[in-house]
């Protein structure tokens, strides 16, 4: 018996039914609960790490550990973990419901580990409502209860929404082939690609993921969920959440994709749309979280392209961007989380003086939105470089320099933020923000991890190239 | 094979030595820029740290055979690969060794220098990025790390020349400094693409054992190699990108120290002799190189001859001298080259620094006022002076005495012993500047001290007073450097057949001719000092140099040979009105009008698309339905 096989599962399965019976047990402690979420996580990581090098096929092969899941389950606890860091005074979720946001978000990311391992329909989808559901109840935490509810209501909306069209998509694969498991559907398929039915089924299943990954057109719910949603809950949708759903869109594309040229251009489809509403759309926000979720929005794009090209290297550039999006926008939030000191929404003009105020911070918001944008030596600029390399082997060509306009399009708004933080001058008098010791290791850490790994990112795309072997 | 603790250590040494001053900048930056006293420590300690793994790593591989080659990859992209790493032979250690060895002294002298500058943490982090820069340049194993070192080294030295930059001649002059080394820098990059382009890669070692006969046809090679050298003419300061350099005085005197001595200009060399064989390999470009070579040297000794900014004469004769390392490397002497680049480095940061003790005493960089109020009561500053002025003449037994014989020895050996006619006049001219500056300095002249010398001659402690520490920390260097520079001359030998593998120096002419040469350059640097010292020395001296009294000459040497103007004049002309009007339009028109016409464009259109979030969330379920239906139907057709 190999009892690390399931081990992330079964830790992050205790850890969270841990917080529970705290939250039953009453007596809120918020020191305590982060303290403890802290250790947890902590050992989370390495857990995750140490059940790298895992492989098996369980429970009538509905279920897959193989080095692709374990390396999204190690991004998955250190993405929990550093969400759990800034998670030390959530102001704008309730003191009694502490612990409960513990609980969820621990459960959140059991369910994400699970969505990438999951080799059968079903479990995919399971795993995917039981993420989305916690998320849900997330969002209308907030304080502000119209404002979380809202975004809450609008959330589940658009989530059930996707559900059902993916319910039928299923149905229909099903319909189609008599099976459910991914291993089999790739036998199954091979060939019947260019029947209609079963690519509407293909494209019917999609629309789960791209809900998960905010992908047009079910990314209705990102603006306002992302603006309406605790600061921390924010960060913890636009970092962690997504690499799960690009775990789940690879293994599932790689499964059933295989020569169906109908399938890339409904994608390409996609992708091109995602990511030139996402980044018009967000030049002209004013409410960083909102501008943020849109950016959003565009990544699922350019996370496409490299899905689209159905090839090794493409989905190897799809993981190395996963972990670039994992320090990218987790360092955003982190700036976001820290100078809405109260838990309030960040306006862009809140951020003017920033580099007085807090050097590091501004910093750190300089080059993770640099990052995002693509400029080099920084981890976005070597990502999106890899899918685009990626993408022209392929020969869509027309398809990478939209990817380039839209770059350019996204290097405005992030410029206008990096502006308001760098060369704007506060209209009041705003003193200095109070960063800890701890924050600012962590702030300095991030921005020398994406120079670092923009610099020289050998060992990453190795491991991205070797998860991606074990794909069909 | 049993591994040796030096084979062991050789890797840790270099990634501590080299990235001790990174860590230094980038921690001065971050951290502890509101902390004057913890920035220096960091950055003493780093560039510590670092001088001890550079000797640590040249007395391990002292007599070394083969080059070691410690490298990952980098980039590979299709058949080009690049790697990153470390190259560890004799020329790249002991330029370690001394780049690290000047930025300790340097760094340590500024203490004293720059106390009480409100812009104490800022230096010290800029410090240790041109120490970091320039180490790395040292080790570089390709050619593009090398270039991007390169370019950190000019990027540092503008920071450091525009260190002020309240006043505007620094920022002035940091931008010059700039501007004019990236004009070479542009030709060095098109030099190395086309390295690239033809050899395949960019390693030094393997550009450096290219052979003529390998596919690599003698155009090619001589054509890259006069693009590199573009490059190290912006760098060293060549003609006729050479007039940045004494503009570049406008920074604080231990940069300027640093600047000429071990880093940035000495860059250009060292580059020179990094790429020595793969330049020995077309004929016409070295003798193209030794021309350039003995103009700059030419030009900036008659320019030094007429200057009376202390730190200007100092600067010329930088240019001067390298022009001399070029010449020598030129006419195929690799050792003489670098050998005169090693002393160079040490008696150029000596004259600096003990200028500085002056000029931080007295406030002024002329020479005469600093004579007239007394420079010589610093006795040990004074005496380090003249002992690298001396040095710089070429008077034995100090270290230039024996690296100028080299390289004269390297000349008599070249293509054309008549090379060897301008290299004497410099020698003379050298040592005339040098020793007018001393004599200057040295005997004031009654006549020339003005009224109000005598009030100032104890200037207030509080206004420029040196304070008795600081004093202290200031010297401490400048005995350190004056005893390198007595003595390291005579590591001649040992250190040639360091450079050059074990081989003995190969005796083209005989001991006789050389002695004759030598005899004849050790005269001249005399007649030199001699008619320094009748014009500014000797009692009763007109204190009027021999070219102040040929007007016409007098305003050619100080205004530079009109080399400013010159360009001046090509920039208005050519580019200000002539190109960048064009430009100009085509911008305004052209690019302007599309680009505005874009933008509105994208922003109306963002604004239309984040409407579409206003609306109920039904209707966007709709929309988003429908979008699905769309694209299912078309499946269908």
């Amino acid at each position: 018996m190999r009892w690390m096989l399931l081990g992330p599962e079964v830790y992050t399965f205790l850890a969270a039914l841990g917080f529970l019976g705290i939250s039953l047990a009453g007596r809120p402690n918020s020191g305590r609960d982060h303290l403890a979420a802290l250790c947890l996580s902590g050992v989370g990581v390495l857990l995750a790490a140490s059940a790298l090098s895992e492989d098996a096929i369980l429970f009538s092969e509905v279920y897959r550990v193989d080095l692709f899941s374990q390396v999204f389950k190690l991004l998955l606890s250190v993405g929990l973990f550093l969400i759990v860091c800034i998670c030390g005074e959530v102001r704008e979720i309730r003191e009694e419901n502490r612990s409960d946001f513990f609980a969820l978000i621990f459960f959140c990311t059991l369910a994400m580990m699970l969505l990438v391992s999951g080799n059968h329909l079903l479990t995919l989808y399971l795993s995917l409502e039981l993420s989305s559901y916690s998320l849900y109840v997330l969002v209308s935490l907030r304080r502000a209860r119209d404002m979380g509810v809202e975004a809450g209501i609008k959330f589940f909306l658009v989530g059930i929404f996707a559900s059902a069209l993916m319910l039928f998509g299923m149905a229909v694969l099903y319909a189609m082939t008599r099976t459910m498991n991914l291993n089999a559907l790739n036998g199954a398929l091979h060939g019947m690609m260019g029947q209609p039915l079963v690519l509407l089924g293909v494209v019917l299943t999609l629309s789960g993921f791209l809900f998960k990954l905010a992908c047009f057109p079910f990314h209705l719910w990102v603006p306002d969920v992302y603006q309406g949603a605790a600061n921390e809950v924010t960060a913890y949708l636009a970092a962690v959440s997504k690499l799960a759903g690009m775990a789940a869109i690879l293994r599932f594309v790689a499964s059933v994709g295989q020569g169906g040229a109908d399938l890339v251009q409904v994608l390409l489809v996609f992708s091109v749309a995602s990511m030139t509403l996402g980044n018009l759309a967000a030049i002209t926000q004013q409410d960083l979280k909102r501008l943020l979720g849109y950016s959003t929005v565009a990544h699922a794009g350019y996370v496409l392209i490299g899905v689209l090209t159905l090839s090794a290297s493409g989905y190897a550039s799809v993981v190395f961007y996963a972990l670039a999006l994992l320090v990218m926008k987790f360092t955003a939030f982190l700036v976001v989380v820290k100078v809405a000191g109260n838990g309030t929404n960040l306006h862009i003009n809140q951020l003017a003086g920033l580099h007085r105020r807090s050097p590091v911070l501004a910093m750190a918001l300089m080059v993770s939105l640099f990052s995002l944008a693509g400029i080099p030596p920084t981890v976005g600029f070597t990502g999106k470089f890899l899918i685009f390399v990626a993408a022209m082997e392929k020969g869509h060509f027309a398809l990478v320099l939209i990817a380039m306009a839209n770059v350019l399009i996204s290097l405005y708004y992030y410029l206008l933020v990096i502006k308001a933080a760098y060369l704007l001058e506060p209209e009041g008098e705003t003193g200095p923000i109070a960063v800890s010791a701890p924050t600012k290791v962590l702030a300095t850490a991030l921005v020398g991890a994406m120079v670092l790994a923009g610099f020289y990112p050998y060992p990453f795309m190795e491991i991205a190239q070797a998860a991606v072997g074990v794909l069909p | 094979m049993a591994h040796s603790p030096c084979d062991i250590w050789t890797l840790p040494a270099l990634v501590t030595g080299t990235g001790a001053p990174f860590v230094s900048f980038l921690c001065t930056m971050i951290f502890t820029r509101r902390r004057p006293r913890l920035s220096c420590g960091l950055s003493i300690g780093a560039v510590s740290i670092s001088f001890a793994a550079s000797l640590f790593l040249l007395v391990c591989h002292w007599g070394m055979e083969a080059p070691i080659h410690h490298v990952g990859r980098w980039l590979v992209s299709s058949d080009v690969n690049v790697p990153f790493g470390f190259l560890v032979d004799p020329l790249s250690l002991l330029m370690l060794a001394v780049v690290s060895a000047i930025c300790l002294l340097v760094q340590i002298y500024s203490l004293g220098y720059m106390a009480e500058d409100p812009g104490f943490s800022r230096y010290y982090a800029f410090m240790s990025l041109f120490a970091w820069a320039m180490m790395s340049l040292a080790v570089s194993p390709n050619l593009l790390q090398l270039y991007i070192f390169w370019e950190l080294v000019g990027l540092s030295s503008y920071l450091l020349i525009g260190f002020w930059y309240e006043k505007f001649s620094a920022t002035q002059a940091g931008k010059k400094a700039f501007v004019m080394t990236r004009a070479g820098d542009v030709l060095f990059f098109m030099g190395v693409l086309l390295v690239l382009v033809h050899a395949g890669n960019l390693n030094i070692v393997e550009i450096n054992g290219i052979r003529g006969a390998e596919g690599y046809s003698q155009t090619i090679a001589a054509l890259s190699a006069i693009l590199i050298f573009g490059g190290i003419v912006g760098k060293s300061a060549q003609f006729p990108l050479l007039t940045w350099l004494p503009d570049a005085m406008e920074g604080p005197t231990p940069v300027s120290a640093l600047l000429h001595s071990a880093t940035m200009v000495a860059a250009g060399v060292y580059l020179f002799a990094r790429l020595f064989p793969f330049f020995s390999l077309s004929p016409a470009a070295m003798s193209l190189f030794l021309a350039i070579g003995t103009l700059s040297m030419l030009l900036a000794s008659t320019m030094a001859m007429v200057s009376r900014d202390i730190k200007r004469v100092w600067a010329y004769s930088t240019i001067s001298q390298l022009g001399f390392m070029i010449m020598g490397l030129a006419a195929g002497g690799y050792f003489a080259g670098v050998f005169h680049l090693t002393t160079h480095a040490a008696f150029k940061a000596l004259l600096f620094l003990c200028s500085g003790v002056f000029i931080h005493h007295f406030g002024t960089n002329d020479i005469f006022k600093l004579g007239a109020e007394g420079s010589t009561r610093f006795k040990t500053p004074f005496l380090c002076l003249v002992t690298a002025a001396g040095a710089l003449a070429g008077v034995p037994p100090l270290a230039g005495f024996f690296s100028k014989e080299a390289v004269m020895g390297a000349l008599l050996e070249g293509s054309s012993p008549l090379w060897l006619v301008p290299a004497l006049v410099g020698v003379f001219l050298t040592a005339y500047y040098a020793f007018r500056v001393i004599f200057v300095i040295g005997f004031p002249g009654r006549s020339a001290q003005t009224p109000t010398a005598q009030s100032r001659l104890f200037p207030s402690e509080e206004v420029h007073g040196i304070q008795a520490a600081h004093y202290r920390v200031m010297v401490g260097p400048l005995v350190v450097l004056a005893f390198v520079t007595l003595f390291l001359g005579f590591a001649q030998g040992s250190l040639e057949s360091f450079l050059l593998g074990g081989e003995g120096r190969s005796q083209g002419h005989s001991g006789a001719v050389h002695g004759l040469v030598a005899a004849l350059a050790l005269s001249l640097a005399g007649a030199g000092a001699g008619m320094a010292w009748w014009e500014f020395g000797r009692k009763g001296a007109t204190r009027k140099g021999l070219v102040e009294r040929i007007p016409a000459l007098y305003r050619l040497f100080s205004e530079r040979w009109y080399l400013d103007h010159i360009y001046r004049f090509l920039m208005d002309r050519l580019v200000d009105r002539g190109i960048s009007v064009l430009f100009l339009q085509n911008d305004n028109r052209v690019i302007d009008g599309t680009i505005d016409g874009l933008g509105k464009g994208t922003a109306e259109g963002g604004r239309l698309l984040a409407l579409l979030q206003q609306a109920m969330i039904q209707y966007r379920l709709m929309a988003a339905f429908a979008v699905v239906a769309l694209l299912t139907a078309s499946l269908f057709f």
